[in-house]
């Protein structure tokens, strides 16, 4: 027992391990299985008590309850969280490489762009088509093969044309990374759960959209232009009597509402209220405030703070016909763009009352840029409106001054400063900002509304759920009976040790699941099939072991050197055979995408694993074999 | 290694014939590669497939791939178009207007903006807006509202070459529901550089591969490895070109997963090769006296068994994998289970009979 004692505590540590980053996925499995049981009795009702819905409208309802209810219940999230992460073609979903379209954005930034510019700009798009070569290249071999100079439609005079490209290079990777900005807070804001979203190469963005119905509806959010605006922020005076009488109505309609339909949740509230009879309290009397909280409670500030995790309820208040009717029609609430830390260490947003309608919009704003205050070095940023902006900011400025102007992008608030004074030249800047990385974030932001370099779709994938889950059973399935064929013909033909070996197998097959799990890898149909083929070959050890074991019985030693033996001298042909394989396997995940990465990652992970397993697992049960002088038995 | 002459004559049969067939039928590419537009479709009952290639013929996209797609009651269609061509978008469009019109007869609509991929109608009021909007949704249209407000009154249709086939093959079987099951578009370019990257990569292995093995054996093994590797790919790809379209329900093209294969198949292959590689070694330390032919012979005979086995449990689950992986895994798995039969009888029969040969060739001893 003693000279195995590491090596045990060693296995047993990873399979521990292993179960424990498990635990998460199989939690996810179980709340699934009841969050579909609950939404196909609601879908029932649904059906009955309104026939006219659609199925369309019926399917939306039911996903987005779905939705709602696996993101709002802090268990079922945490569990999401920590799953094994299913890749789009086992749980269904859209993936797309988007493009940015160079040749637009160089036409934008061209000066006095002439029918010759165009047309060679149009030669050069068509090529770049074919080419793996670079828009803004080709344009300048073009342009000097023509004998034009780039200065005379991009920077000053005296630039030199390899200047000037550079500069173009550089605009073109902004835009990307603009591009993404917009991108991810856009998806964000549509209600994706685990959304991915990369920049791949120079200026390729992939977007993975997992469990996407219309794919129409997605491209557009993401193809869309930004919409940036400037709206006012309701004072204090009108925002706050608007919020009481919301949170009025509100007390009212649940206080009928709990008692008729929810009696479970109040019989748990009863027992909760015994430790924190004020808070409960509160919160029945005040629904609206228990969860937006005021930033001043005495109301001269007409913000408040909401948890994340309470988002979706205030919205689903708000959305309330009851409370819809207390809201004036040219109001709206929005959220800010980032979260503050609150004192319990949660995310909090703060949520402003704006005018609906926008005084300004993006399209005036020429350009940002982000900088530090010279006087108080605190963070800015600067912005330039054209003319025609100009002078209606200077009237908004004028007639507002002492308000709050909110700056809004695509339907979040980035930043609400008060208005000092009359802004007549159409530069203005925003200051009030934390640090250089927000105020970079907000010139990416404001620029993103001002000049959106357009993305094509080059690519789409998309995958309906029924397919992804018919992987997932044809992949386990393949699992289930891998592992039943290999290890039956294992038993039969290495008898003792072959059992072994499939015990190996197993602990091989939960390492290589509790490591996906444990570094949020993604698993996908290749990926399962990738474990399936691991299996055939994670016994490739154990028989080459074997095979010389019963070799070296033959000539005549004893179990216990013929085991040693065996082991010793299969090690450099296991070692040597098995780095290759792995090498092909790094080529492979750099190589490969999405689904083939997944099956790259599965097969590496599963050489260490089965090496493990046959190196350490199976050897030491030999060990404890041998020192208790059981037989060993090679068949 | 005696009979070698005999494997030679056996392998560079098959080559021959595969290289032969790639030559002049050429190997197909899936959309992965080509580019194009793919969908496949899942009826809720069987399907006659002839019946439904010419219904597909009939609707202007010109050459569109019909295929059966795991089972019965599925189908995959492919094009390689990636847009609808402009003959055919009136077509759409009267479509389109004719479902608005059954749907709310007289409804006053406007086309407010209509470009190659899509139309932008405007209606007098959300309700309607509304109704159509998931109507055409029905129908197989991807459409979207321009705006989630309840002021909105405008939708968009797509013109897109997936749609308008669902949209026909729904209006066609009208009793016979069906469901999408993937859709897949891919631009010219993202397959020119796929195709490269795929080269690239299986190249790449290779000389990885030999760099690794020149260290740890002596070089003309590594070569030996490799060559054997080569033939393997070889015959593996020529085969896919003999056997496309002979083997029915089987894809054999050539797609991002089968390539995954390929690369696999060098990792793998490689393992058997290393195993009698690695007794060589051991027995001319062990019997320097003995020829270099003798050596070899003795320790391929001695790691026959384990050759054989660890070749075996894979293809077993090989196996497993083609008949349950499903559709998606099928070419994947297909080309694994050539390759692997290939790569054994290749680290057997090719790899050690090529080290031998150059040893002959070049009556160089060679020792470690």
């Amino acid at each position: 027992m003693k000279e195995i004692r590491f090596r045990l505590l060693l296995v047993l540590g990873f399979i521990a391990l292993s179960v424990y980053l498990l635990i998460p996925t199989y939690k996810d499995y179980r709340n699934n299985q009841i969050v579909t049981k609950q939404l196909s009795t609601l879908e029932d009702s649904l059906k009955k008590s309104n026939p006219d819905l659609s199925a369309i409208q019926i399917k939306e309802f039911i996903n987005n309850k779905r939705d709602s209810i696996l993101s709002n219940n802090p268990d079922y999230r945490a569990a999401r969280e920590k799953r094994v992460k299913l890749g789009l073609d086992l749980q269904g979903g859209m993936y797309l490489v988007m493009e940015v379209n160079t040749a637009k954005l160089l036409e934008k930034l061209a000066k006095d762009p002439d029918d010759q510019f165009n047309e060679i700009l149009k030669e050069a798009e068509a090529e770049s088509k074919i080419s793996d070569e670079n828009v803004v290249s080709i344009l300048a071999r073009k342009m000097s093969e023509k004998g034009i100079r780039l200065s005379r439609y991009f920077g000053s005079i005296r630039e030199d044309d390899d200047k000037i490209i550079s500069r173009l290079l550089e605009q073109e990777a902004d835009a990307v990374t603009r591009a993404i900005e917009i991108i991810r807070n856009r998806v964000d804001q549509y209600g994706v759960s685990e959304p991915n979203i990369q920049k791949q190469g120079s200026r390729r963005i992939v977007i993975e959209l997992p469990g996407i119905a219309r794919e129409e509806e997605a491209k557009r959010l993401l193809q869309g232009r930004a919409l940036l605006e400037f709206r006012l922020v309701k004072d204090a005076d009108i925002a706050i009597p608007i919020m009481k009488r919301i949170d009025e109505v509100l007390a009212a309609s649940l206080r009928g509402d709990t008692i008729s339909l929810d009696t479970t949740k109040t019989a748990k509230a009863d027992t909760a209220k015994q430790q924190n009879l004020t808070e409960e309290q509160f919160a029945k009397e005040h629904p609206f405030f228990a969860i937006a909280r005021l930033i001043d409670p005495q109301g001269r500030i007409p913000d408040a703070f909401v948890k994340e995790t309470d988002r979706q309820k205030l919205n689903a208040y708000l959305e309330r016909p009851e409370v819809k009717k207390v809201i004036p029609d040219n109001i709206e609430f929005l959220y800010d763009a980032r979260p503050e830390k609150g004192p319990d260490g949660a995310n909090y947003y703060r949520l402003y009352i704006l005018n609906k309608n926008p005084e300004l919009t993006g399209g005036v704003i020429v350009d940002a840029q982000s900088n530090i205050d010279p006087t108080t070095s605190a963070p800015i940023v600067t912005m330039q409106m054209n003319s025609e902006g100009a002078r209606e900011w200077a009237r908004i400025t004028g007639s507002n001054i002492g308000k709050r102007c909110a700056i809004v992008l695509d339907g979040v608030v980035y930043s609400a400063p008060v208005i000092q004074n009359k802004i007549p030249s159409g530069n203005s800047q925003i200051s009030g900002i934390p640090n250089l990385d927000e105020a970079k974030l907000l010139e990416i932001v404001l620029k993103a509304g001002a000049l959106p370099a357009p993305v094509d779709i080059i690519e789409q994938r998309s995958v309906g759920p029924s397919l992804g889950q018919d992987s997932i059973k044809q992949g386990s399935n393949s699992v289930l009976f891998g592992y039943l064929l290999v290890a039956l013909f294992m038993a039969f033909y290495y008898k003792k040790a072959g059992t072994i070996a499939d015990l190996g197998l197993i602990v091989t097959v939960l390492l290589i699941l509790g490591v996906l799990a444990g570094f949020q890898a993604t698993l996908t149909l290749p990926g399962i099939a990738g474990i399936v083929l691991t299996m055939g070959m994670a016994v490739d050890a154990n028989v080459i072991i074997y095979e010389r074991i019963r070799e070296e019985l033959a000539t005549g030693k004893t179990d216990r050197a013929a085991v040693d033996a065996g082991f010793k001298h299969s090690f450099s042909a296991i070692f040597d055979s098995n780095i290759t394989t792995f090498f092909t396997g790094i080529i492979l995940y750099q190589f490969g995408s999405g689904p083939v990465q997944g099956f790259a990652l599965t097969l590496m992970i599963g050489i260490i694993t089965s090496l493990f397993s046959a190196l350490v697992l199976v050897r030491m049960i030999f060990d404890y074999m041998l020192s208790k002088g059981y037989k060993i038995n090679v068949g | 290694m005696s009979k070698r002459t005999t494997f030679y004559v056996v392998s560079s049969a098959i080559l021959l014939i595969g290289l032969l067939n790639i030559l002049f039928r050429g190997l197909q590419f899936g959309i992965d590669f080509k580019g194009g537009t793919e969908v496949a479709i899942q009826f809720e009952k069987p399907i006659d497939i002839a019946k439904i290639r010419n219904e597909i013929d009939k609707i202007g996209l010109g050459n569109v791939e019909v295929k059966t797609f795991g089972g019965s009651t599925g189908i995959l269609l492919r094009t390689e178009l990636q847009e609808l061509p402009s003959n055919v978008i009136p077509k759409v469009k009267s479509r389109i207007e004719t479902i608005i019109a059954n749907t709310l007869p007289g409804v006053n609509k406007k086309i407010i903006d209509s470009t190659q991929n899509s139309i932008t109608y405007n209606f007098p009021d959300n309700q309607s807006a509304e109704i159509i909007n998931n109507k055409l949704f029905e129908a197989g249209f991807q459409t979207v509202k321009v705006s989630e407000e309840q002021s909105n009154t405008a939708i968009i249709v797509r013109l897109g070459i997936s749609d308008w086939i669902k949209e026909n093959l729904a209006e066609k079987f009208k009793d016979n529901p069906f469901n999408v099951l993937k859709e897949d578009k891919v631009g010219p370019k993202v397959g020119k550089e796929l195709k490269t990257d795929a080269v690239i990569a299986v190249m790449l292995s290779l000389i990885v591969i030999l760099i690794y093995l020149g260290f740890r054996f002596k070089f003309t093994f590594a070569l030996g490895a490799v060559i054997a590797l080569f033939h393997d790919i070889l015959i593996t790809l020529g085969l896919f070109a003999v056997l496309y379209g002979v083997i029915p329900g089987l894809n054999l093209e050539i797609t991002v997963s089968v390539v995954a294969a390929f690369l696999t198949l060098v990792g793998y292959s490689i393992n058997d090769t290393v195993i009698v590689f690695d007794r060589v070694r051991e027995q001319m330390k062990l019997h320097k006296s003995l020829s270099l032919e003798e050596n070899m012979n003795r320790a391929i005979n001695k790691t026959m068994s384990r050759t054989l086995i660890t070749g075996f449990t894979t293809i077993l689950t090989i196996i497993i994998l083609l008949i349950f992986g499903g559709e998606v895994l099928r070419g994947f798995a297909f080309a694994l289970f050539i390759g692997m039969i290939t790569g054994t009888y290749s680290s057997i029969f090719v790899a050690s009979a090529f080290v031998l040969e150059v040893a002959n060739r070049t009556n160089r001893k060679i020792e470690f």
